[in-house]
């Protein structure tokens, strides 16, 4: 065969190269990703020291680490303020993505499937879509009042359009072809979902997961900001402008940041890799393969 | 090879009489258009029958028709004398544009059809590496389709409809998708398959050569809305050598067919389209 003459030798190649550039390519990454970032939080501690801004509403970033190290209270970490924040933040944030999950997705499935439903349901869609989640915070302020259920139905919100909708295209995408094949096989409903749809929407589900985790974090801060009684990185971002203790905001927002970072590289990231990436590995833009 | 040596080869098992699929009045509208005019065929048992057409002429329909992914307005389809009422194991079908799944290895490709049917893993890979051997896949059975090139591809949707075996292969342009070293090789390389699969194949193509090189019968559609205007057999030994004179002749014969119907649908077209802007000015 002349196609395997010539993808051998390229396979012999890349097994030889990976064991020893494993570790380099790793160590690599994070220095490329870090770099820039480190050069980002020296020029700004620089600036503030030399007094270009004003340290009052920009504290270094040296401050920033001691203040929130303060507040992490390592020396009991039962007593931790801002890990207790930071615990409640992400359970609001877990629960309503679950919720929204397991509504948006089936729901995606019948409406990805089902035409006329989805004519039906396609205008509003576009409608709720693109409408921020934390508009809605008001109005169940006044039906549910301050607290979590405030918070996590805005949450819920902010997760579900997005899920919903990347289920929906992900179902559409799939060619009719596809079914085709395995119902030449004899396959009955059960394996029609299983074999194909189920996968074959995973690389956009999971891109629509990935959305509805960012819509349901960043849409927690403002909605924690509003109605929270106690507790949650919005919260305690919001409380300390009574004090003006701009150090505890930046702790706060810098949480927000590292922990949406988190979420995303870690939970999805290693989704991806176990999923869509091993599939369609080569030849995309960003692929490095 | 030489006209002598096809000779002594053998003719595929020998296409039975016993008709498989049986066409009476096919009738096939989309909307208000027809496509179909009146298809009447019988197909035997274990015979590669290739059907062409001028493009557009709703080959690939008839297809569907078969595997019972589409449904005829009026007439009659039968296998083994039963209705065709919709797609089912006893067919296997083969797509232009490979239709693999992406998120399973060659290997689970091959043996999906299987894997529905509940057959245990250890028998379903062994009779999915038998095809895999004959469609010369060996030692891909645990890459992914995205790293294979369209040749490869092919071969895996080939293996992956004949493991389950089917009692009917429809191949729906298997080659046309192909640049034309891969797909000259491809045919030549799986002229041996076909003999070994020994079943009733229906192959649609818009290429003479596949046709005349492949297939004991060659049906001929006129463009939409289309009707049989030719059935020719190819009663040559396979494998089949492209420069036999033999089959040159028979390639001739349909090019003939073939363009003169090209030619009058282009003309109508035509005569269509000049109407159709007289009407407009």
């Amino acid at each position: 065969m002349p196609n395997a003459t010539l993808s051998e030798p390229a396979a012999a190649f890349a097994n030889e190269q990976r064991p020893r550039s494993m570790v380099y390519r790793a160590t690599a990454s994070v220095v490329v990703f870090a770099l820039p970032i480190i050069a980002f939080l020296l020029i700004w501690e620089v600036a503030v020291r030399l007094g270009w801004v004003d340290a009052t509403i920009l504290p270094p970033p040296s401050t920033i680490v001691r203040r929130g190290w303060v507040l992490l209270n390592p020396s009991d970490l039962g007593q931790s303020i801002l890990l207790a924040h930071i615990g409640v933040s992400l359970w609001r944030a877990l629960i309503s993505f679950a919720l929204a999950a397991v509504l948006a997705i089936p729901l995606g499935f019948f409406l990805g499937l089902n035409k006329t439903a989805y004519l039906i349901v396609s205008p509003l869609l576009s409608l709720l879509l693109p409408l921020p989640a934390v508009a809605w915070t008001p109005i169940f302020l006044v039906s549910f009042g301050q607290g979590d259920l405030t918070i996590v139905a805005v949450c819920f919100l902010g997760a579900f359009f997005p899920i919903l909708y990347s289920t929906i295209q992900g179902v559409r995408g799939i060619g009719r072809h596809s079914l085709w094949v395995v119902r030449s096989m004899g396959a009955g409903w059960f394996d029609i979902f299983r074999r194909v749809l189920l996968p074959g929407a995973l690389p956009t589900l999971i891109s629509g997961l990935k959305l509805g985790m960012a819509h349901s974090w960043r849409t927690l801060v403002a909605a924690e900001m509003l109605a929270a009684l106690s507790h949650g990185l919005g919260f305690m971002i919001f409380a300390a402008r009574s004090y003006m203790d701009v150090s505890t905001m930046f702790v706060g927002i810098v949480c927000l940041a590292v922990i949406g970072l988190l979420i995303e590289r870690a939970v999805f990231g290693s989704l991806e890799a176990v999923t869509i990436r091993r599939w369609h590995g080569t030849g995309k833009l960003g692929s490095n393969r | 090879m030489s006209v002598d040596t096809a000779r002594i080869l053998p003719l595929r098992n020998g296409a039975g009489t016993n008709p498989k699929i049986v066409a009476k009045n096919i009738q096939k509208y989309f909307g208000n258009v027809l496509a179909m005019e009146d298809i009447s065929c019988s197909i035997n048992e274990r015979e590669f029958v290739a059907i062409i057409g001028p493009s557009g002429c709703g080959k690939s329909t008839f297809l569907y028709l078969i595997a019972g992914f589409e449904k005829a307005s009026h007439g009659e389809l039968l296998i083994n004398n039963v209705p065709i009422t919709g797609p089912g194991p006893d067919r296997g079908i083969v797509f232009q544009e490979f239709v693999l799944f992406p998120w399973l290895t060659v290997l689970r490709n091959v043996t999906l059809g299987l894997d529905i049917k509940g057959v245990q893993r250890q028998e379903a890979e062994e009779r999915a590496r038998k095809w895999i051997r004959l469609t010369g896949l060996s030692g891909f059975e645990d890459a992914y389709p995205s790293t294979l090139s369209g040749g490869m591809k092919q071969r895996v949707a080939i293996a992956r409809a004949l493991t389950y075996d089917p009692e009917v292969l429809l191949l729906d342009e298997p080659f046309g998708a192909l640049d034309v070293q891969t797909k000259n090789y491809m045919i030549q390389d799986l002229q041996n398959l076909w003999l070994e699969a020994n079943r009733t194949i229906v192959m649609i193509t818009h290429s003479v050569s596949e046709a005349v090189q492949l297939a004991d019968r060659v049906l001929v559609l006129s463009s939409r809305p289309s009707r049989i205007i030719a059935d020719v057999a190819i009663k040559l030994p396979h494998p089949r050598d492209l420069r036999d004179p033999l089959l040159r002749r028979h390639e001739d014969e349909i090019t003939a067919i073939l363009s003169a119907e090209v030619d009058k649908a282009m003309s109508l077209e035509r005569q269509a389209s000049a109407k159709a802007e007289r009407r407009g000015s």
